[in-house]
């Protein structure tokens, strides 16, 4: 690519205009409109969910209110997201012909810039496909990429530090026994900039870095601009749609396995009515497998430890029917365990709910 | 014609530009996702469809697809109005056009409201084929449908 890239810095902009820059660029681009770099980050938190989201259902809106955080739906697909000025947002907004035709060499571009910067920073940074970045097994970061227009954008961000606790918040989720799990799982499989290094980068250094990487990835020329009248036009009318109640409560279509922490790791949850009693799960599936299993419920379960020991036995089982009540039955049978009205069976069945939700007619 | 992998039925018509194939009846057109499109996109995760009535503008989306890489439009090959949906058939199957995309996984039915003058980019039989065959080349791809 020989053709100048135009950077568009924007540090510490509104919540809204954080989200609305990115598609009035896309939206209005033309074709003599330069391949364009957005930095951005917002002055203070909201809440982002993803295109074909249903608000009501994903997000705790009691919650958000209470604390002062507007919820922006993005034209850019995926899960809802608390994000503050702990990220500087990454947007490329690109003519197509200027990236690679397939979206995983698009991801793999966009990605590496992000990877180099860290592995600079001294962060042992992977690109995992097909869009995630991961250190040692945790994200620090995910991506997207959307057409607006003729425009092919991709979304991510270079991740300063990230509240969990405040995520695991805002996610409207059917229990606070789920919420804890979320919380928990965040903890161990995301990680920062600040964790991974002790202490927060300085942004401008961070900024300068990344520049420097996407410039040698694209072998172009990064030259710092403005925006024009006619797109900050368009952002204005994007913000109007963006804060409408049409726009942001509009039915959502997404059905989504459980809550995804990373491109490997989901937290699920499911209830199964057995004869003997209510089993609830709430489970954390990494790569297939059971990594952490929760049962509760107003089932019978003897001796008293058998239900710790019976999560315990499922961690790192293949989430199969055959696996689960494989180990389930070994678990009974070594420690004797007695359940009026429940067997294994229905406790696979809970398990199986939870991994693969029954669809919905 | 298949081509590393991908289906092209010659009986239809392409707008190749756009990924979008078409099948005339009469004054009604039904639109869909090549194999190709469907393949780039992945699997389909929602699709949100705009009105039945609705009248699009050549190039503009009648409807909007995210999978679990993506997020654009389902665009329209030429000027027209919507006068049906497969919404119905993707809120019980998510993937269909990733399953059957030239069957089942149809997108959409519409009246064109000024075919003559936007026909000159759509093409059919050998001539789509061939042309596939180039597109398919240059985006180094191997289609792939869902199974289950």
């Amino acid at each position: 690519m020989s053709k100048k890239i135009r950077l568009l810095y924007m540090e510490g902009v509104s919540p809204l205009r954080s989200q609305t820059v990115y598609h009035a660029v896309g939206y209005a681009m033309k074709q003599d409109t330069p391949n364009t770099i957005i930095l951005v980050s917002p002055n203070a938190p909201y809440v982002s969910i993803g295109y074909h989201q249903d608000l009501q259902k994903e997000v705790d809106l009691d919650y958000c209110a209470a604390h002062n955080l507007p919820v922006y739906r993005r034209e850019v697909g995926g899960g809802a997201v608390y994000l503050d000025s702990g990220q500087l947002f990454t947007q490329w907004i690109f003519h197509k012909e200027d990236l690679p035709a397939s979206l995983e060499e698009r991801f793999a571009l966009y990605i590496d810039p992000i990877v180099q910067t860290y592995k600079e920073l001294g962060i042992n940074a992977n690109y995992r496909p097909i869009n995630d970045i991961h250190v040692n097994g945790k994200k620090i970061g995910g991506t997207g990429a959307a057409q607006m227009g003729i425009a092919e954008i991709l979304v991510g961000s270079l991740m300063y530090t990230f509240d969990k606790k405040t995520m695991s918040q805002v996610l409207k989720v059917p229990s606070e026994k789920m919420r804890d799990k979320i919380f928990e799982s965040l903890e161990a499989y995301m990680t920062t900039m600040t964790e991974q290094l002790g202490s927060t980068p300085d942004r401008a250094m961070v900024k300068d870095l990344y520049l420097k990487k996407v410039a040698e990835a694209l072998g172009a020329e990064i030259v710092e601009g403005e925006w024009t009248a006619e797109e900050e036009a368009m952002a204005q009318e994007i913000d109007a749609r963006f804060t409408s109640d049409e726009w942001l409560y509009q039915k959502g279509q997404l059905k989504q396995q459980g809550v995804k922490i990373h491109q490997d790791v989901h937290i699920v949850e499911a209830a199964f009515k057995a004869q003997g009693g209510l089993i609830r799960i709430i489970a954390r599936l990494r790569e297939g497998r059971i990594d952490d299993v929760t049962i509760s419920g107003d089932f019978t379960l003897l001796p008293v430890f058998a239900v710790g020991a019976l999560e315990q036995s499922l961690r790192g089982v293949a989430a199969t029917p055959e696996n689960l009540k494989s180990k389930i039955e070994e678990a009974y049978y070594r420690l004797n365990i007695q359940s009026p009205g429940v067997t294994p069976t229905d406790f696979t069945t809970a398990i199986m709910n939870a991994v693969t939700p029954p669809q919905a007619a | 014609m298949i081509y590393y992998a991908c289906d092209i039925p010659e009986d239809l018509t392409y707008d190749i530009e756009r990924d979008v194939w078409i099948r005339f009846d009469g004054e009604i057109a039904t639109l869909g996702m090549t194999d190709v499109a469907q393949t780039r996109c992945g699997k389909i995760a929602a699709i949100s469809f705009r009105d039945v009535g609705k009248k699009i503008a050549q190039g503009k989306a009648l409807a909007t697809v995210e999978s679990a890489k993506w997020v654009g439009p389902f665009p329209a090959p030429f000027s027209c109005e919507i006068v049906e949906t497969n919404e119905k058939g993707f809120a019980e199957n998510i993937l269909l056009a990733n399953k059957d995309p030239y069957g089942v996984g149809w997108l959409v039915r519409v009246r064109p409201t000024n075919l003559e003058a936007e026909s000159s980019h759509l093409v059919t039989g050998e001539a789509a084929a061939e042309r596939y065959k180039e597109r398919i080349k240059e985006l180094k791809i191997n289609c792939l449908r869902c199974i289950d």
